[in-house]
């Protein structure tokens, strides 16, 4: 254990353990749920006791406590696009009670952009460099074929980086794509991309919410170093059957959802259930296409592709104290190619899971939830080539089993403790070769399994109506087949401190373990690559971060500015050796190369939620770092010095508003703009003759790793919601209209070099740079419908 | 990895096909990071034969006219005849004449290799120093390599010869389509000795044209030691083809260094590459210094 993990478990014990003074007047709980009309629970809706100045926000469950002296005391409940609602209590003993919210159809005209947290609740909070979306804000947006992702929409938050044009990844404060935490219902999502990062596997019917964490990470998170992306599916209604959907120009969506359960009469169902479906049909047409060209010579025929997922969530209550979740998710990309008759190729990737959740009611301070689930990611490659066929396949299968409780020990301290265990898989790789005369017959299996868990314990001490501190520490540990342990103390520390009711300042520190290792030797995230645990020669990694900084309430609350000053320092960072082969290697690990990774930067934020137009404006400044010295008897990367990895950005400003005209029509903006992104370009070339027989070659000579710049990139993406006349009461459609790359910017994607020839003799004249960019504008329309 | 490959170049061609439809390529001036040339060695050293080497200098990714190196420049013959493989009309390669080389053997006897460029007139290769008497060696041996020129330029190399492993079979199969459509594959099998870490090439070559391989293939025995191991092609070939299959068993420096120049390679034109340095066999400089050992069979397709 490091010094400053002694120093923060001695902290985070003395917060604890201290005695709990200043409470003396007699205080009950009071405690419930809030849900919507349709049944749904309302995650962040604000309960407070304004005479008082007492209140406190729903959990992501729609859930509250709050502690409220004895006697007579008016209570509100308000949710932005919602009625509020003012109930009296007069408190001898602790007390549940549920509430259920109308939609405020006047205030939705006005509101347009709103996360879970009001402007004030981000003041007021401890936390810091997390970004709440509200899938509402998402699907407002102009979106790339239309199609509404919540990972896009997160890019456009400070901090966070995009994979390149187009792409879903996030590199989140110099962290690489696989260092997020992706959770889907509190279950792990290790590939949260379709199409090569084009899009995300969340479907935006079936999301209820999305965080974003990048510092100040809560203790009941582990795993991976740079974030955590925590996704809500939505619960369905317990009023009334619901269809929805949409037709969209590459991919439709239809998602059903209902009551569970026998209704008594007024009253909601004690559940309900969502299924939600995806699918792309470039298929459809591509296979017309081919079709079409079968007989013509030279024709090639284009591959066939699609991505599909479903979704599917239940919720029932079983009583007063307890309640069930049942969430699953089912995801696929498949590719295909068959060149007519002697050249077959299949891809298909994709994630599955399945959770099921116990939430039990021990007290109205005390509340447990028990989660138990499997997840997976699996590949599999194959391809037939006359006689021959080649198979490749990597999984990676985890079984889940976590409690987490939370426990109101009094109003000045809210503990939340609880531990995880999860058995993972490693199927590395299993290549398969063999021919048809059986004279070639290759079966390589490689396979790990390891067993990882966590405990933790954090405490949200409210020291004082100035000073505010979230003190958490966990435990975390990794044990593989070969006998091997590692583990260490995670410590978290969030604090805040109010110079006025308008003005905070912030500060944390979270230690992090990754133990298992996205294996990829390209420069870009594919779903080729492969998950590979902590061993001997590959320990885990480990990040430290620490950040500060203020939130400012401005113009009477109508705006809040932000700025974050963070610095992130990471050992054990993993890359590969030049020319490694990742596949099917029973020796990977020797390919491995350990380097540091640092990274820095200043986040400043200005957001607007209310009023008729809304919207932010983020910029950010930051630098990333790569250091991978001399070992294994190579020179490391970069001879042993310092270089940037592919995702460092300067410059990142992002402008997003909102405005809405009127209650039917929208017009929605972002731009974005990110300085020059690294790349590796040749600088030497030589000849290289061969042996007799080879073909002469010219070989390309790299100089340091990303010392060349490409353009700088920006977009203005532009898009409409109109909604539509309903055409019975209760129904609603609308059309949603976007222009992605409205000025038609031809942002690079890669630069490559063309030989040139002569066109007179054919033979080659010199060499051109040819800047290959992704999307030109492309205007997408989507028919969106709910009934 | 032949089916990530096929993976990735079948994305890659769909990108490139939909960049070049809707225009989204356009030729752009960059401006490559400074480069400063280096000797580049090419010495394939084989039992029974001169010694033969090539040095020139390696130069900017994009060619410049003139370097200011003051060393003589030779332009190379015309399409016409044999070249280094980068063309003619203003694209040069530079061979430093003020190069001399020395070919330390088994024994410790240190030979020089005469500057004396010439072209090979059956490989129609091209090489700048040759020795005076044929190399004997034997397996595990080594060799060293000694190159300077007047400028301080350094390169040193050491290579061992690596144990002969013999083709088991060759042999082919017709598509079962006659007349002008029927093709064969051609399938050649050897066996890896067991228990050691063991690499190979294997060149395919066409009898019509001996300096351009039909196929060429790394391969490491880490799926298959001690084991038969057989190189299927597709049906690609016609009546009458005479095809010649080589297998080299590699040196792993030789193996590295083939591998490293297959991913730059590669690299341009990849945007999910993560382009690789030259791992040289050689020290002070670029280029492979090696000890061929190979078997052959060839066989006319019918």
């Amino acid at each position: 254990m490091t010094r400053t993990s002694y120093r923060a478990a001695t902290v985070l014990a003395i917060g604890l353990l201290a005695p709990q003074l200043g409470w003396a007047q007699a205080r009950h709980v009071l405690s419930g749920q809030v849900r919507g009309t349709d049944g749904t629970a309302l995650p962040g809706a604000t309960v407070a006791v304004p005479s008082l100045g007492l209140g406190t926000a729903t959990d992501e469950n729609g859930r509250y406590r709050l502690d409220v002296p004895a006697g007579p005391q008016n209570v509100t409940v308000s949710f932005v696009g919602y009625l509020p609602q003012t109930f009296r209590v007069n408190l001898s003993r602790s007390q549940q009670r549920d509430l259920t919210l109308a939609p405020n159809a006047n205030e939705l005209t006005e509101v347009v952009v709103q996360g879970q947290q009001t402007l004030e609740e981000k003041l007021v909070t401890t936390q810091m460099g997390v970004e709440r979306l509200s899938i509402r804000e998402a699907k407002l947006l102009p979106a790339l074929f239309g199609e509404v992702d919540i990972l896009k929409t997160l890019q456009l938050k400070p901090g966070v980086q995009s994979g390149g044009e187009g792409s879903s990844g996030l590199f989140v404060r110099g962290g690489s794509s696989d260092q997020n935490l992706v959770l889907l219902d509190n279950a792990l999502i290790y590939n949260p991309n379709h199409l090569f990062g084009l899009f995300s596997v969340f479907n935006s019917d079936a999301v209820q919410s999305v965080d974003l964490y990048k510092s100040g990470f809560p203790a009941q998170f582990g795993g991976r170093l740079s974030s955590v992306i925590d996704v809500k599916l939505r619960e369905g209604s317990r009023e009334k059957f619901t269809v929805t959907g949409g037709i969209g120009l590459i991919a439709s969506r239809l998602s059903l959802e209902g009551p569970l359960g026998k209704r008594a009469d007024g009253q909601a169902a004690k559940g309900s259930f969502i299924v939600s479906a995806r699918r792309t049909y470039f298929d459809v047409f591509t296979r017309a296409i081919n079709r079409a060209n079968a007989g013509t010579e030279g024709y090639r025929p284009i591959p066939d592709y699609y991505f599909q997922d479903f979704n599917a969530k239940a919720n029932y209550t079983l009583g007063e104290k307890d309640q069930v979740f049942a969430t699953g998710y089912l995801g696929r990309d498949v590719f295909g190619f068959n060149s007519f008759g002697n050249l077959q190729a299949d891809f298909a990737w994709g994630n599955t899971l399945g959770t099921l959740r116990w939430q039990h009611t021990f007290s109205p301070r005390l509340t447990a939830n028990t989660q138990v689930g499997l997840t997976s990611y699996r590949y599999s490659l194959g391809s037939q080539v006359d006689v021959a066929s080649f198979g490749l396949t990597s999984t990676i299968r985890d079984y889940n089993a976590r409690v987490d409780f939370d426990y109101d020990l009094n109003p000045a301290h809210n503990v939340r403790f609880g531990a995880s265990f999860t058995h993972h898989t490693f199927g590395v790789g299993r290549l398969q070769v063999e021919t048809a005369d059986n004279s070639l017959n290759v079966d390589n299996n490689i396979s790990y399994t390891a067993l990882e868990g966590g405990l933790y314990a954090s405490d949200n001490w409210k020291v004082s109506d100035k000073l505010q501190a979230e003190l958490g520490l966990r435990l975390s540990g990794f044990g593989n087949d070969a006998g091997q342990v590692y583990g260490g103390l995670e410590p978290r520390l969030a604090a805040r401190y109010a110079l006025s009711n308008k003005l905070s300042l912030k500060a944390n520190y979270a230690l992090m373990y990754q133990y298992a290792h996205l294996a990829s030797n390209t420069g870009a995230s594919l779903p080729t690559d492969i998950w590979y645990p902590s061993r001997l020669s590959v320990k885990p990694q480990r990040s430290q971060q620490v950040s500060t900084g203020f939130s400012w309430l401005l113009f009477g609350g109508k705006f809040l500015l932000t700025d974050e000053v963070y610095y992130k320092w990471a050992q054990n960072q993993v890359d590969f050796r030049d020319g490694a082969q990742i596949f099917a290697n029973p020796n990977l690990d020797q390919e491995f190369l350990f380097g540091k990774g640092w990274s820095y930067g200043n986040e400043l934020y200005l957001e607007k939620q209310k009023g008729k137009t809304t919207g932010w404006i983020g910029y950010t400044l930051a630098w990333s770092w790569r250091r991978f010295g001399p070992q294994r008897g190579t020179p490391g990367i970069n001879d042993g010095r310092d270089y940037y990895p592919s995702y460092d950005r300067r410059h990142n400003l992002n402008v997003v508003v909102l405005h809405q005209f009127n209650t039917r029509l929208s017009l929605t903006a972002s731009f974005v703009y990110t300085s020059s992104a690294p790349t590796t370009l040749p600088a030497g070339r030589f000849p290289l003759q061969n042996v007799p027989g080879g073909d002469i070659l010219a070989v390309p000579v790299y100089p340091d790793r990303n010392t060349y710049r490409l353009i700088p990139y920006h977009r203005l993406d532009l898009g409409v919601v109109w909604k539509l006349r309903p055409v019975r009461f209760g129904t609603e459609r609308d059309l949603t209209f976007s222009i992605y790359n409205a000025y038609d910017r031809r942002n690079a994607y890669f630069v490559y070099f063309e030989i040139s020839r002569n066109p007179n003799t054919d033979l080659i004249d010199g060499f051109t740079a040819q800047q290959v960019s992704l999307f030109p504008i492309i205007p997408s329309v989507t028919y969106n419908f709910k009934f | 990895m032949f089916s990530k490959r096929l993976f990735i170049q079948m994305s890659l061609g769909g990108l490139l096909l939909t960049a070049a439809g809707c225009n989204l390529e356009n030729e752009v001036d960059v401006v490559l990071p400074a480069y400063t040339p280096e000797l580049v060695v090419e010495c394939y050293l084989r039992a029974g034969e001169v010694p033969r080497l090539t040095v020139v200098e390696s130069g900017t990714y994009l060619p410049s006219k003139a370097d200011g190196t003051g060393q003589p420049v030779i332009t190379l013959p015309t399409a016409a005849v044999p070249t280094l493989g980068l063309g003619i009309n203003g694209i040069t390669i530079q061979v430093p004449v003020d190069v001399t080389v020395r070919l330390t053997l088994p024994g410790g006897q240190s030979v020089p290799l005469q500057f004396a460029p010439g072209i090979d007139p059956l490989t129609r290769k091209v090489f700048t120093h040759i020795g005076t008497a044929p190399l004997a060696m034997q397996p595990g041996q080594r060799f060293g390599l000694d190159v300077r020129d007047t400028r301080g330029h350094h390169v040193t190399g050491s290579t061992g010869v690596p144990t002969f492993v013999p083709i088991d079979t060759v042999r082919y199969a017709s598509n079962g389509v006659n007349g002008p459509e029927q093709r064969f594959n051609f399938v050649t099998r050897f066996t890896d000795p067991a228990g050691t870490a063991d690499y190979y090439r294997l060149l395919l070559t066409n009898q019509r044209d001996l300096n351009d391989s039909e196929g060429d293939y790394l391969v490491s025995d880490q799926v298959f030691d001690g084991q038969s191991y057989t190189f299927p092609t597709t049906y690609r070939f016609t009546p009458g083809d005479t095809m010649t299959a080589t297998l080299f068993h590699m040196e792993p420096d030789y193996y590295n260094f083939q591998q490293s120049v297959r991913g730059a390679i590669s690299a341009n034109g990849n945007p999910f590459a993560q382009p690789a340095r030259i791992r040289s066999t050689v020290q002070g400089g670029l280029g492979v210094f090696t000890i061929l050992v190979s078997d052959q069979r060839s066989v006319v397709l019918k």
